[in-house]
């Protein structure tokens, strides 16, 4: 269809002439020879055939998961379109949701399963039937886990976020057994989810749609597009309604809208908080009553912060920003309060002391009384589920996470860097043997990519499963070719939020090649293993062995979930019908899949406000505040700066050990050694030596790391990553734009074009992650551009195992 | 019968090109540098690293500004280049005969050439793909993650858009050509 | 019907068509000839497999090379047109000897502008069409076009009455032809000056310097067929025409350099943005400087007003380089049009701000322009063969 419809087009155009015409004869040869690379990924026109069907579904270009209309045309997607109706995403869809149609158009796409022929890595693969892929696991799994005696661990598996992520842990970790799994966290937002749970009750929310005063630090919402948040912050920044505060090291297009932009040493932000922090408690500006009455252990911080000296000219020293630009945000801060906000942010997998910003931050935050409130981070509500319960057996031999010791808290989706690094530096108490992915490249997601190549190494079995034959493809052993998000159903979900919804990933057109949905490979897996597994765990595993002697061998399997495809039997569809209507009804869930999202009173309370906008909720039926508490009345109430509503003090408990916003943290302290407050350690800072950089990385807004890095369009948009580096040190070193320089550090080198401009400090460098694939099935990818992680040194930090991405120092020279 | 135009709240561009990308999908637009209808314009910082000039930075989402006197328009040979019943400046392809006159008279670099067609294209409003079906969006507006967008009837003062040109201040590009473009800017 | 009757002709056989004499000059002809002309198919044939891909032209630069060459062939039909007619349509009499030998030039010329411009233009026959469907009246283009093909008709009549001794009619056409060329040939320079969006070429100086340059193109024409035509053997008639056209180009070269250096002042004082920093930049330009002023100016002006117009064979040899300048001046009004970027943001990241637009011709661009000089010759050849193109003295 789509060849025809350009072609169509073209006959339109010439057809009249070609007899006559010279160089209408010239034109259809140009048609027919003169295409570049590009120019062979043609995108389609909308026609409006008569068997136009519009679908609702969410988009899966990047985490965000926002609401689109599918138009599809005898049975051809030709346009996705913003769907009003989701609160979250606002009747939008960026470049990437736009370029969706090329994730499923791809030529390159992983098309049926493939089992790898040549060497590893070397991307020689047969196409196998999936009966063959599966057969292939299983034996290999067999010999494994009888050579481990059904230590389960020894399948370690990784997972990017997405839908359908958890049908894959589940079965990876309730089914088959294995405590070893990773996922984006710990190289993503481990730190800032720590910080303001353990600090506020929750990561929250930051109500940007009403909040007066932000600040932004490193977080880049016009370019790493968040929804809601990007689309509330920009309409009312630049003397618009907010105050923006960007605290950058780059002028990026967030600082672009800001009212103050404050380059910052990079690795320093926790000192300019606790600066802030300082200022607000000996000039006294932060709102009292919220803090007495919620905020445990205030008066200790208060004491902390004063002990320490952390003074805005201490500061100065340390971050590069003026004490007197640290004086005036903690004053503007406060005076906005509680409609202020420092913005948690999300990658922040930054350096050694993430986690204790981040503590700092909300804490900061918390001061002017902006938690769980209008303007502030709320904390919203989630509507509820019907729940699809997965039974798992207990493996007696399944051990525990080969690198829980190597950071303070490893939690259940671990840390990526220790867990690697553990495997290969031989410290791990038991082999991991084979490795499964999942919508995840570590390859060239995770800092160090040689270290990650050489774990994969050390695999007996590697199975991938992905849509692009990705750089970690190229070094699998199996392929089991997902399909793609617009060709498939996954798990009904819910958004929590001051205006929460639930929203459907429907399938939009039948799968083009032969992929299959996560929930169906984890059937076919399940058939295939869960008999000869059964066998092993009966040899090793005495509770089992002392269970089957009670109940018999057919009733503990069955019921102690030994069939490992029993959770992933129904077909979604049918899962989500039974998770929709078990709590709302039929008629919701027939809203949902007609509308794509549904909420109780969504037919009272969507209204179209103007051309662009959309109420989803009424002011009043918002959930800005949720937690419960009691209104506090014992003191005379004297501030006059903000109207009393605004501030009226609940005492509220809030989702914490203390049901108090935590200022200090004594238990971690006492067990796992982490400070209790927010404290600067001079130690953990990695200064940038003299002649040197500090290499930062981070995201693009027409690029979603290494998933899009195939896409036509997205490519058409932003061919390559380029190295930022300040102008004038360019100039110095004789570096103009599109220069090919070669940028070192301790762990390798990789040469990338350089983008000089005055956007950056002098001792950092930037590049969008992303780029720089390997794989050559990647005819658009390969090697365009530079991979950030083959010069990413692997440090991480001690708290969480979090990667300490931005404290790579680098060296750089023309090449 | 309408006379069409756009209103953009430039202040809210954040440069992410979600137009560029919805206008290429939705008009099936070959790819490649040079063959955009719409784009966005940024226009560098000003001064030196520290002591950058944000007021100086900004973004300019723009396309054919649908010219009331367009001069594309007066230089057709063949009148390939047409107003269509609602005001908005159109290509007949069977008609052009890529003389690319109209590139050359055009002053804000909106035409390009098609290679399919091998005539002239431009920024039509989406009038053969969305509004002839009904459709009141234009393709770019429907997809603004910050609503830059705002397109409607200039003849209707009750839409939108004349609304939005009542109540706020706006200017229009090289408006001293006499052109009379009908996407405004709103500051 | 004999056609010998209606178009006196001389008759040729295969092998007197391809005889000439062979002296260094002509076989050097000759095989600049057919070297100019394979160049030129050979660049069509690449034009007809990649279109306009196989030139340097772009979004921003959207006429290049063969606009310039198109512009080249038909200033120099009107040039020669103008200067014939003030022969025989005007009566000066040191003109009255030149009347066939430069209608027959005029035509070559402009069919060779027309040859040039079919690969240049995307869809030459569409545009036969739909200029007679749907005028475009407010078009300068199709003026120019539609002009310049009423022009093509009569002064092809023109030189059936010439040939036809027909003196009556060959007036007639011939200021018909005239009149049709001139207002052509001003569109011509209306389809720059009309363009509003691009300040340096807009207003009332090109439809009047396209008349006068065309004049002073004419002139240099003139000298190249008649030095061409006489070897350099002038005889009496000749040399005292070709002083008198060495005088009048002196005073057209004079008004010429008046023009150029009242428009470029008009244009650099108050340093208007797209007219002023384009003027800085193009009158420092090497094409400018080189091509046009002294090669297509001094060269030739000095010598006339050195010799007073007396020294008609070094005027010969200084119309080649009038002729190199006149390309310069048709290739720099093309391209100078287009220097100011009409948006001038950066649309990608990893861009510089766009500064002035830049152009290189391609190879098939040059292979089509230069070896259309070839085609003119071939022409020119078979004409001469076909026709007895010298004046009689009446």
């Amino acid at each position: 269809m789509k060849t025809e419809i350009s072609r169509r087009r073209f006959l339109q155009g010439t057809a009249a002439l070609t007899v006559v015409s010279v160089s209408a004869a010239a034109a259809m040869l140009i048609e027919k020879k003169h295409k570049s690379k590009m120019d062979a990924y043609g995108l389609t026109k909308t026609q409006w055939s008569d068997r136009l069907q519009e679908i609702p579904t969410l988009c899966e270009m990047c985490v965000n998961k926002c609401a689109a209309i599918a138009r599809v045309e005898e049975g051809v997607l030709t346009k996705l379109d913003p769907n009003p109706l989701f609160p979250k995403s606002r009747n939008m869809l960026c470049a990437r949701g736009n370029a969706g149609i090329q994730a499923l158009d791809d030529p390159d796409r992983l098309k049926y399963p493939l089992i790898r022929v040549g060497e590893r890595g070397e991307g020689k693969f047969q196409r196998v039937t999936w009966d063959e892929a599966y057969e292939h696991i299983k034996e290999k799994m067999v010999k494994i886990l009888d050579e481990e005696k059904d230590n389960r661990s020894t399948v370690g598996f990784c997972a990017g976020e997405g839908m359908a992520e958890h049908t894959y842990a589940s079965f990876m970790k309730e089914k088959i057994g294995s405590a070893n799994f990773v996922n984006h966290s710990s190289i993503c937002l481990a730190t800032t989810i720590a910080g303001y749970t353990l600090t506020l009750g929750g990561y929250g929310q930051a109500d940007l749609e009403n909040a007066e005063y932000v600040i932004m630090a490193g977080a880049n919402r016009a370019e790493a597009i968040v929804t809601p948040d990007t689309m509330d912050i920009f309409k009312r920044s630049r003397g618009r309604g907010a105050k923006l505060i960007v605290i950058d090291p780059r002028f990026t297009n967030t600082a672009a809208h800001a009212d103050t932009w404050l380059p910052i040493e990079v690795g320093t932000d926790l000192a300019f908080v606790l600066a802030l922090t300082y200022v607000a408690i000996t000039e006294e500006r932060y709102n009292k009553r919220f803090a007495k009455e919620n905020m445990s252990d205030f008066e200790a911080y208060k004491k902390h912060i004063i002990d320490h000296h952390y003074t805005p000219e201490w500061a100065e020293k340390i971050t590069g920003i003026k004490a007197a630009e640290i004086y005036t945000i903690a004053r503007d801060f406060m005076a906005h309060a509680p409609r202020s906000i420092y913005y948690q942010g999300r990658r922040t997998a930054w350096s050694q002391q993430d986690y204790q910003l981040r503590r700092a931050q909300a804490i900061f935050s918390a001061m002017g009384g902006g938690i769980d409130k209008k303007g502030g981070i709320v904390f919203g509500k989630k509507l509820p589920l019907g729940e699809h319960a997965i039974v798992g057996p207990s493996y007696d031999n399944a051990k525990e996470r080969i690198e829980k010791d190597k950071a303070a808290v490893v939690g259940a989706s671990g840390s990526w860097i220790a867990w690697r690094n553990t495997i290969i530096d031989g410290t791990a108490p038991y082999p991991i043997r084979a490795f499964f992915a999942y919508k995840q490249n570590p390859m060239l997601s995770v800092p160090n990519t040689n270290k990650t190549r050489a774990m994969l190494e050390k695999m007996d079995l590697i199975v991938v499963i992905d849509t692009m034959p990705s750089d970690t493809v190229m070094m699998a052993d199996v392929v089991l070719p997902e399909s793609v998000y617009l060709e498939r159903e996954d798990p009904v979900k819910t958004f929590g939020g001051s205006e929460p919804s639930i929203a459907l990933r429907k399938k939009v057109v039948e799968a083009k090649h032969d992929t299959k949905p996560v929930i169906e490979i984890m059937r076919g897996l399940g058939e295939k293993l869960s008999k000869p597994l059964f066998e092993i765990s009966k040899k090793y595993d005495e509770t089992l062995q002392e269970e089957i002697a009670d109940r018999g061998e057919k009733v503990v399997y069955k019921e102690d979930g030994y069939d490992l495809a029993d959770g992933y039997r129904h077909s979604q569809e049918t899962i989500n019908h039974h998770m929709v209507t078990s709590v709302y009804g039929e008629e919701a869930w027939k809203t949902l899949r007609e509308k794509g999202v549904f909420y109780p009173d969504m037919e009272k309370y969507f209204k179209q406000k103007s051309v662009n906008e959309y109420q989803y909720y009424p002011e009043h039926k918002r959930h800005y505040s949720v937690i419960e508490g009691d209104l506090v009345n014992d003191e005379p109430y004297h501030d006059t700066c903000v109207d009393t509503e605004e501030i009226a003090v609940l005492k509220k408990d809030f989702r914490t050990a203390t049901k108090k916003i935590a200022c200090a943290l004594y238990n971690l302290e006492k067990k796992k050694g982490i400070d209790a407050m927010p404290t600067w350690r001079e130690a953990l800072y990695k200064p940038t030596p003299k002649g040197k950089f500090k290499f930062i990385t981070g995201r693009h807004a027409q690029f979603t790391q290494s998933g899009t890095s195939n896409n036509a369009l997205l490519l058409d948009l932003l061919p390559d990553n380029h190295l930022w580096i300040n102008k004038h040190i360019a100039e110095e070193r004789g570096i103009g734009l599109g220069d090919e320089v070669e940028v070192k550090s301790s762990i390798g080198a990789i040469r990338i074009k350089a983008y000089p401009t005055e956007k950056i400090a002098e001792n950092v460098l930037f590049f969008a992650h992303g780029f720089g694939a390997d794989s050559s099935e990647l005819t658009l990818a390969h090697h365009r551009g530079a991979n950030d992680n083959l010069i990413i040194e692997d440090n991480y930090e001690k708290s969480f195992g979090s990667a300490a991405m931005h404290e790579t120092i680098v060296e750089i020279r023309r090449a | 019968m309408a006379r069409y135009g756009m209103a953009l709240d430039y202040k809210n561009c954040i440069n992410c090109k979600a137009c560029e990308s919805a206008c290429k999908e939705e008009n099936g637009i070959l790819l490649g540098a040079d063959k955009h209808r719409i784009w966005v314009g940024v226009r560098e910082i000003e001064g030196v690293f520290p002591n950058l000039s944000i007021g100086s930075s900004s973004f300019q989402p723009s396309q054919c500004q649908q010219c009331d006197n367009a001069p594309c328009q007066e230089v057709c040979p063949t009148n390939a280049t047409y107003y269509d019943e609602n005001g908005v400046v159109r290509v007949n392809p069977d008609q052009c005969i890529l003389c690319t006159y109209c590139m050359q008279a055009c002053p804000y670099d909106a035409r390009y050439i098609d290679d399919r067609t091998v005539t002239v294209d431009k920024c039509n409003f989406c009038s053969d793909t969305r509004l002839s079906e009904g459709k009141t969006t234009t393709a770019c507006q429907a997809t603004c993650p910050t609503k830059v967008r705002t397109f409607g009837d200039l003849d209707d003062p009750e839409s939108a858009i004349s609304k939005l040109l009542r109540d706020r201040e706006h200017y229009t590009l090289k408006t001293h050509l006499g052109t009379k473009p009908k996407l405004f800017y709103l500051t | 019907m004999n056609l010998s009757k209606v178009l006196p002709y001389r008759k040729q056989t295969v092998k007197s068509f391809f005889s000439f004499e062979f002296t260094a000059l002509n076989i050097f002809m000759f095989w600049l000839t057919i070297g100019l002309v394979t160049a030129m198919f050979w660049g069509i044939g690449a034009y007809l497999v990649e279109g306009h891909h196989a030139y340097g032209v772009t979004r921003q630069h959207a006429w290049g090379l063969l606009i310039a060459m198109y512009v080249f062939f038909v200033v120099s039909s009107t040039g020669l047109c103008i200067m014939s007619s003030l022969g025989h349509v005007f009566n000066i009499k040191a003109f009255q000897i030149i009347g066939k030998r430069a209608i027959i030039g005029a035509i070559i010329t402009i069919l060779t502008g027309f040859a040039v411009i079919a690969f240049e233009i995307g869809h030459p026959v569409r545009m036969v069409i739909y200029n007679v469907l749907t005028p475009g009246l407010t078009s300068a283009i199709w003026w120019m076009g539609t002009l310049y093909g009423l022009y093509l008709f009569f002064i092809i009549l023109e030189f059936f009455f010439l040939n036809n001794e027909n003196h009556k009619y060959s007036k007639i056409f011939g200021l018909a032809g005239l009149v049709v060329g001139l207002a052509a040939h001003s569109n011509l320079g209306a389809v720059f000056g009309f363009l509003v969006a691009r300040p340096i070429a807009n207003g009332v100086f090109f439809p009047l310097y396209f008349i006068l340059s065309a004049m002073v193109t004419g002139s240099y024409l003139l000298f190249l067929i008649y030095g061409w035509r006489y070897k350099m053997n002038f005889p009496p008639e000749v040399q005292k025409f070709m002083v008198t056209l060495a005088q009048v180009l002196g005073l057209l070269l004079a008004i010429l350099i008046f023009f150029e250096i009242w428009r470029a002042l008009t244009a650099i004082y108050g340093d208007m943005p797209e007219r002023g920093d384009i003027a800085r930049h193009m009158i420092s330009s090497k094409n400018f400087l080189i091509g046009e002023v002294l090669l297509g100016m001094l060269i030739p002006f000095v010598i006339i007003v050195l010799s007073r117009g007396r020294a008609i064979k070094l005027m010969v040899y200084a119309s080649i380089t009038g002729m190199v300048g006149i390309f310069w001046m048709r290739y720099d009004l093309v391209h100078d049009t287009q220097l100011a970027p009409m948006l001038p943001l950066k649309i990608r990241e990893y861009m510089a701000a766009p500064g002035l637009v830049e152009y290189t011709p391609t190879s098939v661009e040059w292979m089509i322009a230069i070896g259309a000089i070839g085609l003119a010759f071939m022409m020119y050849y078979a004409a001469d063969k076909f026709f007895d193109l010298d004046h009689r003295i009446h």
